[in-house]
């Protein structure tokens, strides 16, 4: 008859000879393996996913490559010519307006319904409330983009029918600059906030109730109590939503291109339509990335400002 | 006792979890590795030849029965066929070129004249060699298609595709709309004007929720049907010389083989040309007097719809039409289909679309057998049993396509090619997509305003296009 010994009493009785410093050392190093092992998916995911393009994004830039022919080397030319280009230089523009507008959107729309939330009603009302918020970020943007084209349809669009039962004009909604400027940043902004929604939710939850109270009695009431309590106390929520909002809405790109294609004229022309229709259309591979890693800068240097001011504007309790 | 047990077992559940996960992962791996891989890629992996067709699963069994009949004829040559879903023609050539940038290219591609300069430019091998060689089985095909056609994929005096399909921009109408307003069927030369007239009349008779002439922001009946009526277009077309080798070989006869060239080439814009303006303008008044939409960019995917609603009374579209609109229940008599007004001319404009192998493909002798095969008649009629295309062989363009479908007129298809036969292709250099852009981005702003904001257009059209013009494809 043999006797099965668990593993571990076979490891820890072949390890009792060696003294305990040795064990530790060994449990150590194979805590060690443990970890990287558990760690080696990330990493090769990332590196091959992410480090090799973004490394691959930045050596393409230096070169003019149609994808069917050799790559040839041009030093700084492709971003000499993006630089030039007045598409992209419009394009730019248009997501700089577009980020200020949607993301100031996004955030106040956001935080005021997460206040509205959070204010005294029956608790199935506040799931309703969270879900149907939340629910238009779970869409594809595509399909929802797809979907608002025909709402917002000049002629046969529900939206413009509406309209004429209050008597007002169909509105070329998606045939002018400023009427599909104004639908873009729409429909990004109602599929977008339900994730700032859901910061500011959790943020709010954290304030402590007796901080109210305490300006309650110092005799804060309404919005000064929001002004003043909650604003303040959220404002680290509010940095990460910016900074989450922002780095996002500068990378627009779907509800654009499936709603106007960027225009009319270069008007919602944003700067990874750009990149896309320099890549895949013009099979200007090389000036793509020059363009991506323009933005990539900028996208870091926004970032990077937005932490060096929360110094001053976030209050942490 | 217990605990030892309990023990063993939180131990023995810990090692189990992590095991299962561990063969879980392998297993999943190991199962999903032909996807991995890229092997399940149709031809990839195998010597079956790859064709990349834009389509849906939809079209999944005609598309077989000529797989079929392929094999029957070709035992030795397997085949497998790629159907692409894509939006338009730009979105599935950038899916191919996904596949060539992947190091994954087809063997052959189904190519649109949109299309059809790139790939010759770049990527396509061309067919000269294999229609000298089978000139004799040829004879017969070139006898069954106009020459237009052919000459829209000549590129360089080289043929690199045969016609399979085409459209022309015709002009359809709903008859109720045009009874309505009082509206008699339009004469063959009907014009701008007598055109402009039709809509005030549809506009008169019915003043809201309707729309007499409805059209797309594209390249393919959008503006450019207007600009060939007025003798013009928004890229100045040129011909190349050669190609006699294939004119002389199956059109010698033709009446307009003195027409035919080595292919068409678009070098130069031409958006300031002041015809360009006039028909700009004109498509301008009709926006600005109710009469026409303004056009999104692309638009298009809700016509046919919006058109069996009665809710549209004319656009151009061309033979791909039919299956669509009597599927969304028109009847034969509800529509018809008119020539193109005429302006200073009659030029039409058409597409049209057929197989091109690719220079990497590995076996073009093979890839010749199908093209071949699927320009016979026995594998066309498989290919296309209803009215969602025009054929390219005239004698399938016949009362059996159309029949308990309509249009009363469906001559007007193929006699677009055979009265006029300078109706030309949609205007597509290499550079097609950068060209395609600086025209699409341009149009809305131009019919939308002023003179002035019409002028500024036409002048950022200029620039954009000298810009897409000249950089390589």
């Amino acid at each position: 008859m043999s006797t099965t010994i668990p593993r571990r009493e076979r490891s820890k009785q072949a390890a009792r000879p060696a003294g305990p410093a040795k064990a530790a050392a060994s449990g150590r190093h194979s805590q060690r393996w443990l970890a990287w092992m558990f760690l080696a998916p990330t990493i090769v995911g990332m590196g091959l996913f992410t480090l090799v393009p973004i490394v691959a994004s930045v050596v393409l830039a230096f070169f003019r490559w149609d994808i069917i022919s050799a790559p040839t080397f041009v030093g700084f030319d492709n971003f000499a010519e993006v630089v030039q280009d007045p598409t992209v230089r419009v394009s730019f523009l248009n997501t700089i307006v577009f980020v200020v507008v949607a993301v100031a959107f996004q955030l106040g729309l956001a935080l005021a319904l997460a206040v509205m939330v959070q204010e005294k009603m029956p608790s199935w009302l506040r799931t309703f409330f969270r879900s149907a918020f939340f629910f238009p970020l779970i869409l594809s943007a595509a399909s929802v983009s797809i979907f608002m084209r025909y709402l917002f349809n000049e002629q046969f669009g529900v939206v413009n029918w509406f309209l004429s039962l209050a008597g007002i004009p169909a509105v070329p909604w998606l045939t002018t600059p400023g009427g599909s400027a104004a639908v873009v940043i729409l429909v990004y902004v109602w599929q977008n906030f339900g994730f700032s929604f859901l910061l500011f939710i959790g943020g709010l939850a954290s304030i402590p109730t007796e901080t109210y109270e305490a300006a309650s009695l110092d005799g804060a009431t309404g919005w000064r109590k929001h002004l003043y309590v909650t604003l303040p106390l959220l404002s680290p929520t509010t940095l990460l939503a910016s900074v989450i909002a922002i780095i996002n809405a500068l990378q627009v790109f779907d509800q654009p291109y499936v709603l106007t294609r960027g225009g009319p004229g270069d008007s919602t022309r944003t700067a990874v339509m750009v990149i896309f229709e320099s890549a895949f259309q013009r099979l200007e591979f090389g000036q793509a990335s020059a363009i991506g890693v323009i933005l990539t800068l900028i996208i870091m240097a926004v970032t990077a400002a937005q932490f060096r001011l929360s110094k001053r504007f976030v209050f942490y309790q | 006792m217990t605990g030892a047990t309990s023990g063993r077992l939180r131990e023995f559940s810990r090692r189990t979890a992590l095991g299962a996960l561990g063969a879980g992962i392998v297993g999943a791996t190991v199962a999903s590795w032909p996807r991995l891989s890229g092997t399940d890629i149709p031809g990839r992996g195998d010597n079956s030849l790859s064709i990349a067709i834009l389509g849906t699963a939809a079209d999944a069994a005609a598309r077989q029965r000529a797989i079929d009949a392929f094999a029957r004829l070709h035992p030795d040559i397997p085949v497998k066929v790629q159907a692409i879903q894509a939006g338009d023609w730009k979105d599935f050539f950038t899916k191919i070129l996904t596949m060539v940038a992947a190091g994954t290219p087809p063997d052959i591609v189904y190519v649109a004249t949109e299309g059809a300069q790139l790939f010759a430019d770049k990527l396509a091998h061309p067919l000269d060699e294999y229609l000298r060689r089978d000139a004799a089985d040829m004879a017969e095909f070139f006898d069954d298609v106009h020459p237009s056609l052919v000459e829209a994929f000549m590129y360089k005096g080289s043929l690199f595709q045969l016609p399979m399909d085409w459209n022309a921009a015709n002009m359809y109408y709903n008859t109720t709309a045009f009874q309505q307003a009082g509206l008699q069927r339009p004469a063959d030369d009907w014009t701008h004007l007598d055109f402009r007239n039709s809509l005030v009349a549809m506009r008169k008779a019915r003043p809201s929720d309707f729309t007499p002439y409805y059209w797309t922001n594209r390249l393919f009946g959008g503006v450019v049907p207007w600009l060939y009526a007025n003798d013009t277009s928004f890229l100045k077309e040129t011909r190349s010389t050669g190609g006699d080798w294939l004119w002389d070989s199956f059109y010698a006869n033709d009446p307009s083989r003195s027409l035919r060239t080595g292919g068409y080439q678009w070098l130069e814009p031409n958006a300031d040309d002041p015809r360009v303006f006039e028909s700009f303008d004109y498509l301008r008044g009709l926006v600005k007097d109710g009469l026409g939409v303004r056009p999104e960019e692309g638009g298009g995917g809700s016509l046919v719809g919006l058109f069996a609603s009665n809710r549209i009374g004319t656009t151009p579209a061309g033979g791909y039409w039919v299956q669509g609109l009597h599927e969304a229940g028109m009847k034969e008599n509800d529509f018809d289909v008119a020539f193109f007004p005429k302006w200073r001319t009659q030029r039409h404009q058409f597409g049209t679309a057929g197989y091109a192998i690719m220079k990497t493909a590995k076996d073009k002798d093979a890839a010749w057998e199908w093209i071949k095969f699927s320009a016979s008649r026995e594998a066309m009629e498989l290919i296309f049993p209803n009215p969602v295309t025009t054929p390219a062989r005239r004698s399938m363009v016949n009362e059996a396509l159309y029949a308990g479908k309509g249009p009363a007129h469906w001559k007007v298809f193929y006699d677009t090619l055979d009265k006029y036969p300078t109706t030309g292709p949609i205007p597509a250099p290499p550079q097609q997509a950068a060209v395609e852009t600086a025209l699409m981005k341009n149009v809305s702003l131009a019919v939308s305003g002023d003179e002035r904001q019409l002028k500024q257009a036409l002048d950022s059209m200029q620039r954009d296009l000298e810009i897409a013009l000249r950089r390589q494809p």
